[in-house]
This record gives C-alpha cells, sequence and structure tokens, in this order.
C-alpha cells in the first residue's frame, strides 16, 4: 500500500474508533441524562426521546429527600468505605508487593499463585458470610472495608510490583548501608517513587469499590449502612418504579467518579505505562 | 579508619556449584588504596558486596579493623559505597541524597547542613545542593554518590565501577580526582574495576581476580614486572604481554636465532615453555624471531607494530613497540628479539611463574 493509502485507512480507522466509543460511551450517558430531565410521565415511556419539559432539579431535589435522605447517608457510607479500603489496598498491596519483589524466599512461587487466583477465581458469597459472622463482622461497615480489600489487593498487588521491579535494586542497597531499617527504606525511598502508581491505583479501585453493587448487597444488607448503589432500590417497588428518579439517582451517584476520571485521566496512564526510575 | 581483611570469604549464589569468589585472603591495610580488578564475571562485585554485607559470606571471615563483621548487618559496619549506576535517591535534593544517611543515625540538623556544604565545597556541588539528581549531568551525579559517601566519614569506602558510565574524557579525569580526594581524606578504600589502566592508576595495590580465585595482590609495579602467572601477565599491560610458547632446548628456548637462557632445573621439568616478553622489550635487530607485520600504529613518539610469527606450534600474534620515525610499512618481514633479562618464564598448563 502507498503512503497516502496507509494515511487514508488510518484515518478511517481512527474515526471509526472515535464512533465506537461514542456509542458505547456517550449515548448510554445521554440517556441517562435524557431520563433525569423527563418527568415521570414521559419517563414511563423508557424511549429514547427528547424531554418536553426540564424536570432535573425537582428531580434531584426529590431523590435527595427519598426515604428521609437516605442518599445523604449513603455518600456518607459509600465516602468512609471508598477511602478506608483504598487507604487499605494501597498500603498494603505496596507493602506486599515490595516484599514479594525483593526478598528471595521459599514461597514466592506460592505466594504468585495465592495472589493470581485473588485475581481469577470468583468470590464465592456464602463461606465468606460465614466467615464473617464468626469473625462478628457480618453487617458492619468494618467488613465491608475489609471484604473491598481482599477483593481488590490482587489487582493492586500486581501493579505495583510492576513497578517495583523496575526501581534498580541499588537504591535498597545505598539506603540500607545509609542505615535505613526497613519501613525507613519502605516509606521514605520507595514508597515515594511509586506516586504515579499509588494514582492509579487510587482511582480504578475508587471508581470500583464507590461503583460496587454487588458486594455491599451481599455483605452489608439493611437501610441503615446502604452504600450509593443501593439507593438505586428506593425508586424500583414490586408494582412501579419511578424511572425519571432512578436514572436521577444513576446521575447523581456516577458524577464523582466520572470527575475523578476525567481529572485524573492522564496522571492514570502514566501510571499504567510508568517505566524505569532513573537515579 | 580501619584496615580490611577478607579471611578466605567464600561466596557460593543459590542455585550454583562453583563459587563466585573462593578463599579469598586478602588484607587491605588502613588508609590504603585498592583496586580490585578481573575480567567481567570474575567475582569483584561479589567480594566487594561481602564486605559492604549486602551478600552473605558462605566460608570464611571478614574483619574491618579488629572487628569480625562477617554477621554483623551492613549498616552497622559503619561502610560507604558507591554504585556504578550511582542509586541516587530520585525524589530528594542533591542535598538530601547527601545528607540521608546522617538524618538517620540522628545528626542535628546544622551539623548535616554544615558537612553536606563541606562535602560540596570540596566536590563542586554547591550550585546543585537544591536540585533533584535527574536534572544534572552524569558527571555530577558520579560527585553527588562520591558525596554521599564522604559526608558520613565512613571507616570504608567501596566503589563499584563507578566511573564506568562516564565518557572516555570525563572518566580519565575523574579517575585522578578520586585518586586524590581519596590521598587526602586517608580512608581505607577498595575500588572495583574491569579496566586495568584504572586499576594501574589510581590503586596503591591492585588484587587480580579470575573465576573468583585472586592471582596475585601487589603495587603496580610488582604486577607489571614480576606477574605470578601467564593470567596477569597478560591483563596487566597494554597492549598485552606477548605470550609465545616453545620447546625447550639446550640452555633455553631458542627465539628464532637468538635464544633466551632458562635453567637447566626448569628446562628439565618442562619440555615446553611459555615465553612473556613486552612489547616494549621486543628489539628490532638482524638477529631473532621473524614476524611479518600486519598493522602499524603510530602515537607520535614512537609505535606499536603488529604482526604474526610462525612457531612450532603454529602461528602467534606478536606486538612490539619500536621508535624513531622510519617505522616498517606493512607486510614487511621484521626480526625481534627480546632485550636480555626482559623475559618472564610461565608453564604452559596451569600459567605458574617459572622465572
Ligand atoms: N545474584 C546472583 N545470583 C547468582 N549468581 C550471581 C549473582 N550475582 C552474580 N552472580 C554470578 O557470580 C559471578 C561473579 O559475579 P560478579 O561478582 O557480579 O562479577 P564482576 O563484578 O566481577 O563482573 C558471575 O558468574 C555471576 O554470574
Ligand atoms: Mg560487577
Amino acid at each position: 500500500m502507498n503512503k497516502a493509502g496507509s494515511r487514508a485507512s488510518r484515518y478511517w480507522l481512527g474515526g471509526a474508533a472515535l464512533v465506537v466509543t461514542a456509542v458505547v460511551f456517550v449515548v448510554p450517558f445521554i440517556f441517562i441524562l435524557f431520563m433525569a430531565i423527563k418527568d415521570r410521565k414521559q419517563s414511563s415511556l423508557l424511549d429514547f426521546s427528547l424531554p418536553t419539559s426540564n424536570n432535573l432539579i425537582s428531580n434531584i431535589v426529590e431523590v435527595i429527600k427519598s426515604r428521609d435522605y437516605m442518599l445523604v447517608t449513603a455518600f456518607i457510607n459509600s465516602t468512609i468505605l471508598t477511602v478506608a479500603s483504598v487507604a487499605g489496598m494501597v498500603v498494603l498491596g505496596a507493602m506486599v508487593a515490595f516484599v514479594r519483589q525483593r526478598r528471595y524466599s521459599r514461597w514466592n512461587r506460592l505466594v504468585d499463585l495465592l495472589v493470581l487466583s485473588g485475581l481469577i477465581i470468583p468470590p464465592a458469597v456464602v463461606p465468606t458470610i460465614w466467615v464473617l459472622q464468626k469473625l462478628g463482622i457480618f453487617r458492619t461497615l468494618p467488613g465491608l472495608i475489609l471484604i473491598e480489600i481482599a477483593f481488590g489487593l490482587s489487582f493492586t498487588i500486581l501493579l505495583f510490583q510492576a513497578f517495583i521491579s523496575t526501581i534498580p535494586k541499588e537504591l535498597d542497597e545505598a539506603a540500607i548501608l545509609d542505615g535505613a531499617g526497613p519501613f525507613r527504606l519502605f516509606f521514605r525511598v520507595i514508597f515515594p517513587l511509586l506516586k504515579s502508581v499509588v494514582v492509579t491505583v487510587i482511582v480504578v479501585q475508587s471508581v470500583f469499590v464507590f461503583n460496587d453493587f454487588v458486594n455491599p448487597l451481599y455483605f452489608l444488607p439493611g437501610d441503615d449502612n446502604a452504600t450509593v448503589q443501593l439507593t438505586l432500590f428506593n425508586f424500583k417497588s414490586q408494582f412501579t418504579t419511578e424511572w425519571n428518579l432512578l436514572f436521577t439517582d444513576i446521575l447523581l451517584i456516577t458524577v464523582p467518579m466520572l470527575v475523578l476520571f476525567i481529572f485524573f485521566n492522564r496522571k492514570i496512564v502514566e501510571g499504567m505505562t510508568a517505566g524505569a526510575v532513573k537515579g | 579508619m580501619a584496615g580490611v581483611t577478607f579471611d578466605a570469604a567464600t561466596r557460593v549464589y543459590p542455585g550454583s556449584d562453583t563459587p563466585a569468589v573462593a578463599d579469598l585472603d586478602l588484607q587491605i591495610e588502613d588508609g590504603e588504596f585498592l583496586v580490585l580488578v578481573g575480567p567481567s564475571g570474575c567475582g569483584k562485585s561479589t567480594s566487594l558486596r561481602m564486605l559492604a554485607g549486602l551478600e552473605a559470606v558462605d566460608d570464611g571471615r571478614i574483619l574491618v579493623g579488629d572487628r569480625d563483621v562477617t554477621h554483623v548487618s551492613p549498616k552497622d559496619r559503619d561502610i560507604a559505597m558507591v554504585f556504578q549506576n550511582y542509586a541516587l535517591y530520585p525524589h530528594m535534593s542533591v542535598g538530601d541524597n547527601m545528607g540521608f544517611a546522617l538524618r538517620i543515625s540522628g545528626v542535628g540538623t546544622d551539623e548535616i547542613a554544615r558537612r553536606v556544604a563541606e562535602a560540596a565545597k570540596i566536590l563542586d556541588l554547591e550550585p546543585y545542593l537544591d536540585r533533584r539528581p535527574k536534572s544534572l549531568s552524569g558527571g555530577q551525579r558520579q560527585r553527588v554518590a562520591m558525596g554521599r559517601a564522604i559526608v558520613r566519614r565512613p571507616r570504608v569506602f567501596l566503589m563499584d565501577e563507578p566511573l564506568s558510565n562516564l565518557d572516555a574524557k570525563l572518566r580519565v579525569q575523574t579517575r585522578t580526582e578520586i585518586a586524590a580526594l581519596q590521598r587526602r581524606l586517608g580512608v581505607t578504600t577498595v575500588y572495583v574495576t574491569h579496566d586495568q589502566v584504572e586499576a594501574m592508576t589510581m590503586g596503591d595495590r591492585v588484587a587480580v581476580l579470575k573465576d573468583g580465585v585472586l592471582q596475585q595482590a601487589g603495587t603496580p609495579r610488582e604486577l607489571y614486572d614480576r606477574p605470578v602467572n601467564a593470567f596477569v601477565a597478560g591483563f596487566i599491560g597494554s597492549p598485552a604481554m606477548n605470550l609465545l610458547e616453545f620447546g625447550a632446548e639446550d640452555g633455553g628456548v631458542r627465539f628464532g636465532g637468538a635464544t633466551v637462557p632458562v635453567e637447566r632445573s626448569v628446562l628439565a621439568a618442562h619440555p615446553r615453555l611459555l615465553l612473556g616478553v613486552r612489547p616494549e622489550d621486543l628489539e628490532v635487530g638482524d638477529r631473532g624471531l621473524p614476524v611479518e607485520v600486519d598493522v602499524v600504529e603510530e602515537l607520535g613518539a614512537d609505535a606499536y607494530v603488529y604482526g604474526h610469527a610462525v612457531l612450532d606450534g603454529g602461528p602467534a600474534n606478536v606486538v612490539a613497540r619500536v621508535r624513531g620515525r622510519s617505522l616498517p610499512a606493512k607486510g614487511a618481514l621484521l626480526r625481534v628479539a627480546p632485550r636480555p633479562g626482559s623475559t618472564h618464564l610461565f608453564a604452559v598448563g596451569d600459567g605458574a611463574r617459572l622465572g
């Protein structure tokens, strides 16, 4: 193929990719937005049409007020859940990855296997509930935090480990000769170098935990502890569903993570592809 | 400050049958600059890392001063090391890099600042104290790594090929600077390099390693004038010593027309001998070994003639230094003979020195 031809085909490919992205990501979002603007009657048609009247503000107010301001509590719960479990993942993940990457041990292969299993094997709900009950932390926020940490840890470890493997080992050795103990070595020398990966982990896992519907449903049932995703039930009863409110709720709980993603977009890619640390 | 003793120190890496360093016996005097030299993979870094405590010692002992540090943790050995890739902390400023060890050991802020400033002055780093390593040139990074070692005032400096990431010109310049600095500070230093020129120019003494075994330790002059075996003879000196294999004959070996006398007892025990002659000890004349010239390398005042001769064992390369302006042409036939008393004799099998 000649040069002009290949450039044209690349144009075409790029265009096609844009269209696909638009269809897959933007269209659903527009649908959500339209539904959130519609009134109850129009929304019950569940079609992709322009709203005939603007009810966005009143819908938002109604969603926030419903069930005695449950959405507000839910936002607080979700925030605690997200912050605590992501913090846990970052600290534990980085530490495990550091030890696994740097210390030679007979157990390394077993550890690798366990980490990969955590990524591959789907969690079993009933035994997990049983364990939580025995520990007395079933139906508690700390219990759910531990669950989220456990489920997110494998991915986090792998991400950190890949990055730590690019940090020259001499850096550790220099710090050891300078008198640093293991904790100082980790927190003063290694951890500061992981910044870009930490940002990636925070964003990716925050989105995951914040948007998690299934785990709160299984492990933290009950209205008092509801996380944002569970508020979606508020607008769906056995007989009727208030679609406009449901979609307004979806809109409200999607926005924080969307903002986070857009804001850190570039940093995430940086962290995923971060290369060697040069002294 | 203190001397260092390797007492039969041995390191066998897990999963390997042969030791990376075998029975290393080496004594380094207080304040001495010792260079460990040898080809790549001969165990130089391993020896250094054993001394630093970064590598386990599988057998034998290591002493710093009178203290047995074989099982002492690295941070309690009071040793500073300069790494080949410098291993500067990328997220810290130059000043913080140099002061890190002092901060850990609880030295006061004022004292740290004073000592860092002092080191920065010695190393010409004063304008860069607030910069990150990333924004420095290779030579500056190298000096920061040196600075990090000297602010600690350790008992021993270790340097593992600290110049190999610099360009040739800077390498030569830094070489003298490091040697001068070491002499000025008087700190016992173990310096690792694969470059024999570096070893010869910098070291008070040089220790030559091969395959994890110490071959010879001595002053550069001793190594050059009396190598204990053919390996050291060939490794030290550039261009390398000519090592030519001859059959023993009556009274010595016949170097072309010339006879190099060899002791009777040696001749009796060794039917074949390795004769070593440095290029500058070969004289061009009308007697001696015929050598066909392949290449002439002019250096100005004199020149190296690279050629080949035919011995009874087959063809052999020969290098000779010739003086003057009338140089042989390529393809010319020269006759070379060693200056009397300048030859070295080695056994053919293990290369041990015979005389
Ligand atoms: N961590 C290690 N594990 C196993 N073998 C090693 C390790 N480090 C070095 N070696 C081996 O030990 C020998 C000596 O290595 P080294 O001391 O690094 O050599 P040098 O510094 O002289 O080039 C080499 O054969 C090398 O392959
Ligand atoms: Mg080495």
